[in-house]
């Protein structure tokens, strides 16, 4: 496998949340807005990448019987960074994903990521997984959100867009507004693949 | 990854040496970071104070019994009311809550979630202007939880699904009501 579809693997074909549909706690819990939604798929993809990089390095010298708690000790040490930086930077972002920040260490996308692939790869392939991955976990989070945000407030990023006369749909911001949401999301892809499947068959 | 057999020692140390780097990496990063969170908690704090003193324009800090109270004075200088913050355990974690009351007439005004480790979506709601609200004008006293309408000026009206971050708050608030009438009096 070369490194672009290494890439683009994450973003599309094994894509976390809509093919392996894993990472579904905050993915469920904090699109409520794309701030959140987008602030969350980045402070993820920092983490992912952080210890994809951290563990294809040192991979060598990990024994096999250990592999599990030294990844969640190096995947715990980064949520606990960002958990910090957020707070002593973007303390508005902080305080509105406020748990959801620490429970990044029990999302199995990172620790997934890490046992299949990781581990088995070298650094420069890790990187690129973990982007792909990444950027396949933050787009979604921010389409989902756009939607629920669109249509539980009437705005986008917070500015007004379907104006006052919108009535909005309070349930869309609630979860099960995410649950409908991400339903609705995943069966479009699958028509999507369905299609481009049998178009090259 | 080593597959073959391997020591106790050797797993002892691998995971030793990694908490140990891991540890050293965070206590930077937590002196690093430490005072920009301080300031962003300080201001907070200033914020809440005048939130819960309506009327106030300064504030002063007062020590009574190892208590910081905030005292908060209007424009011709007469105290409108004092507050402090009040500390509770939640659901999970502490819940810091800046209590303001107005001792003259022995009452809360409002109160201001500080801190909280509350489920979003649930406990969480505690930080809402409809909950809060419950406590605007409440006589110092014991507070009773119920599911409908107050009728009595001692009830507070639950969350639905968040009965223990609820419960903690309204202890944390009763008590910080005879606290302040403790060290200020009230109703006097």
């Amino acid at each position: 496998m070369n490194l672009l579809k290494i890439l683009t693997n994450g973003l599309w074909k094994e894509n976390p949340i809509i093919k392996l549909v894993i990472g579904l706690c905050p993915t469920l819990a904090v699109t409520n807005t794309v701030e959140n939604g987008l602030a969350m798929g980045l402070a993820t993809s920092f983490v992912l990448i952080s210890s994809e990089i951290v563990i294809s390095l040192i991979k060598k010298w990990i024994p096999n019987n250990v592999r599990i708690p030294s990844f969640i000790l190096i995947i715990a040490s980064f949520v606990t960074f960002t958990d910090y930086f957020l707070k002593a930077f973007f303390p508005g972002i902080a305080e509105s994903l406020s748990l959801f920040i620490p429970l990044i260490v029990v999302n199995c996308l990172i620790l997934g990521r890490q046992e299949a692939f990781a581990s088995k790869n070298p650094t420069h392939r890790a990187i690129f997984d973990a982007i792909g991955m990444g950027l396949g976990f933050t787009w979604v989070l921010v389409l989902l959100s756009t939607v629920r945000e669109l249509l539980g407030m009437g705005t986008f990023f917070g500015l007004e867009i379907l104006g006052a006369a919108y009535q909005p749909m309070i349930i869309m911001i609630l979860p099960g507004g995410a649950f409908i949401t991400l339903g609705v999301i995943v069966g479009i892809m699958n028509v999507i693949n369905r299609k481009v499947e049998s178009q090259n068959g | 990854m080593a597959q073959e057999d391997v020591s106790l020692s050797r797993l002892v140390i691998t995971l030793t040496v990694i908490g140990v780097v891991s540890a050293l990496i965070l206590s930077v990063v937590y002196q690093w970071t430490t005072p920009y969170i301080e300031e962003h908690q300080a201001e907070a704090k200033e914020e809440a104070i005048f939130s819960v003193l309506e009327g106030a324009v300064e504030y002063e800090e007062v020590t009574k019994n190892g208590i910081t109270f905030f005292e908060g004075y209007n424009e011709s200088g007469n105290l409108v009311g004092v507050s402090y913050i009040a500390k509770g355990s939640g659901y999970q974690g502490t819940i810091e809550i800046m209590v303001g009351a107005d001792p003259s007439n022995g009452e809360i005004m409002y109160i201001s979630v500080l801190n909280h480790e509350e489920t979003p979506g649930l406990g969480a709601r505690i930080t809402e202007e409809q909950f809060k609200n419950n406590f605007v004008n409440k006589p110092f006293g014991e507070y009773e939880l119920v599911n409908r309408e107050p009728s009595d000026p001692y009830e507070v009206e639950t969350i639905a699904g968040a009965t223990i971050s609820t419960r903690s708050v309204k202890n944390i608030v009763s008590e910080a009501g005879l606290t302040i009438e403790e060290n200020y009096g009230g109703g006097n």
